[in-house]
């Protein structure tokens, strides 16, 4: 439990498939730090920390983008750790708040690759990708999932349909997210009839590539705004290459933790109340879950069918990035994050889940070889 | 096109890896090998169909494959081999590809 250390805004830029001229990852991220700052009721100037992460930020350094922004800081970090950066960060900007290294500390992710940009980013994303996978043309992350999809339906005896349970309810959450890419609701049979990208995937079951930016701020609990309670993190758990990519990547390095990580929270699985499942792809939402406990007895078609085809369950409430958008995985994970925060807070508008005190949100990522390599989670709280 | 594909093994433990490390991640010797290997078993397919930033693409085919010296790769597929078939490896640069195994 951190608790000299919380979450006190949270704020994002408009989210965009396309990006207009003028609007860049910088000017995307500027704006999610003016939100950010507002939200949370707190100066510029008072920033004293900041962590940022993103895939188009080079040649600039977090430096560079301090300087920029005009801060002038005493704890600085830039993470890349992809769909766990903003896991990762949050959980260094706790400790930096505890420790008394920054008061004030702004966490940061943003993107605006475009298609081809992010086309390169894919097959270069590291030397083993470059060497071993991009000259098959496995079509990036897609091509990788798409295999660990296809072993996950055997293993668990899961339909294309199961998946789609996910994307048809992320959607209908979507609808009332006003920053979501994607609004329109969506239908299981317009699900099933999508184009197939990479069997078993289809197009509803890729995250969108798009363009903007998410950040937070964390400080002490007395900063919050005045009336508004902080959100306090409750137990923080990260796991980097926890498998050497030997395993068949139906687990997550959320695995290695979940026990300690609910013991250190003081609640269960049971207690949550709202999820926020990192979901570049349905099939490591589930793998998430499933390491978490929230799929009683490992069993994921019940889980698909029942708890979120019957709406039975609030995962993913602004839409996810399957609906909201991906502005690259940092900011895609901080949007789960910011999303657990506003309903903590009771600010989540038409998407508030009624009386929401316990949220768990997850971040997973760097696709290393041939599943994702870094995974981390946090249990929030709203603090009164 | 080279038969089979290159694996690294730990000179301490004899354990076979690719793609290539710099320590064992079972003993953590530091001293490696290359050996080959030249079969692998299909365990599950994909057909890339769309690729992004591409106009034109052919689908192409992968798999996850089990290597005969037990190595879980992803290698290109060069015809209509499936789930359960072995495979003969072969690489074209340093990238794994497989297809049928004459009978």
């Amino acid at each position: 439990m951190f608790r000299n250390a919380a979450i006190i805004g949270v704020g994002q830029s408009a989210y965009t498939r396309r990006p207009e001229p003028g609007q860049s990852t910088l000017t995307f991220m500027r704006d999610a730090v003016v939100a950010a700052l507002k939200n949370a009721a707190i100066d510029a100037k008072d920033v004293r920390g900041m962590a940022v992460a993103s895939f188009s930020l080079a040649p600039d350094a977090a430096v560079d983008l301090a300087w920029k922004l005009g801060l002038s800081l005493t704890w600085l970090s830039q993470d890349t750790n992809g769909g766990s950066s903003a896991m990762s960060m949050l959980g260094n900007a706790l400790r930096a708040v505890e420790t008394g290294a920054a008061d004030v500390v702004l966490v940061l992710g943003g993107d605006a690759t475009g298609l081809a940009g992010y086309a390169k980013v894919a097959a270069n994303f590291n030397t083993v990708t470059q060497k071993h996978l991009a000259p098959l043309g496995h079509g990036g992350p897609n091509g990788v999932y798409a295999l660990v999809a296809a072993r996950q339906m055997k293993k668990y005896g899961l339909q294309k349909s199961d998946y789609g349970h996910i994307a048809v309810a992320q959607r209908e959450w979507a609808a009332k997210n006003p920053f979501a890419v994607y609004r329109t609701p969506m239908t299981m049979a317009e699900y099933l009839a999508a184009p197939m990208v990479a069997d078993p995937l289809s197009r509803y079951d890729c995250v969108p590539v798009i363009a903007g930016a998410q950040a937070i701020v964390v400080a002490r609990p007395d900063r919050a705004p005045k009336g508004r309670p902080g959100v306090r993190v409750r137990a923080h758990r990260a796991s980097y290459n926890y498998d050497n990519q030997e395993g068949d990547g139906l687990q997550t390095g959320i695995s290695t933790f979940a026990k300690e990580f609910w013991q250190e929270a003081g609640v269960g699985p049971q207690d949550i109340q709202v999820a926020s499942i990192y979901d570049d792809y349905p099939t490591m939402v589930l793998a998430q879950a499933n390491d978490l406990g929230l799929t009683p007895g490992n069993d994921l078609a019940r889980f698909c069918r029942v708890t979120i085809g019957e709406q039975r369950f609030p995962l993913n409430t602004w839409g996810g990035m399957l609906s909201a958008g991906q502005p690259g995985g940092h900011a895609g994970g901080l949007n789960g994050i910011s999303e657990a925060v506003l309903q903590l807070q009771h600010r989540a508008g038409e998407r508030q889940v009624k009386g929401a005190r316990l949220a768990v949100a997850t971040g997973y990522g760097m696709t290393m070889y041939r599943y994702g390599g870094t995974a981390a989670a946090a249990v929030l709280e709203r603090a009164e | 096109m080279t038969p089979g594909m290159t694996i690294w093994r730990c000179a301490a433990c004899r354990t076979g890896f690719f793609p290539e490390r710099l320590l064992c991640s079972r003993c953590h010797g530091e001293t490696f090998a290359t050996d080959r290997v030249y079969e692998a078993l299909i365990e599950e397919i994909s057909i890339i169909r769309h690729m992004l930033g591409q106009e034109n693409w052919q689908p192409r085919r992968i798999a996850s494959v089990r290597t005969s010296d037990g190595q879980r790769i992803t290698v290109g597929l060069r015809d209509e081999s499936g789930p359960g078939d072995t495979i003969e490896l072969f690489e074209e640069g340093a990238a794994p590809f497989g297809r049928a195994k004459p009978k």
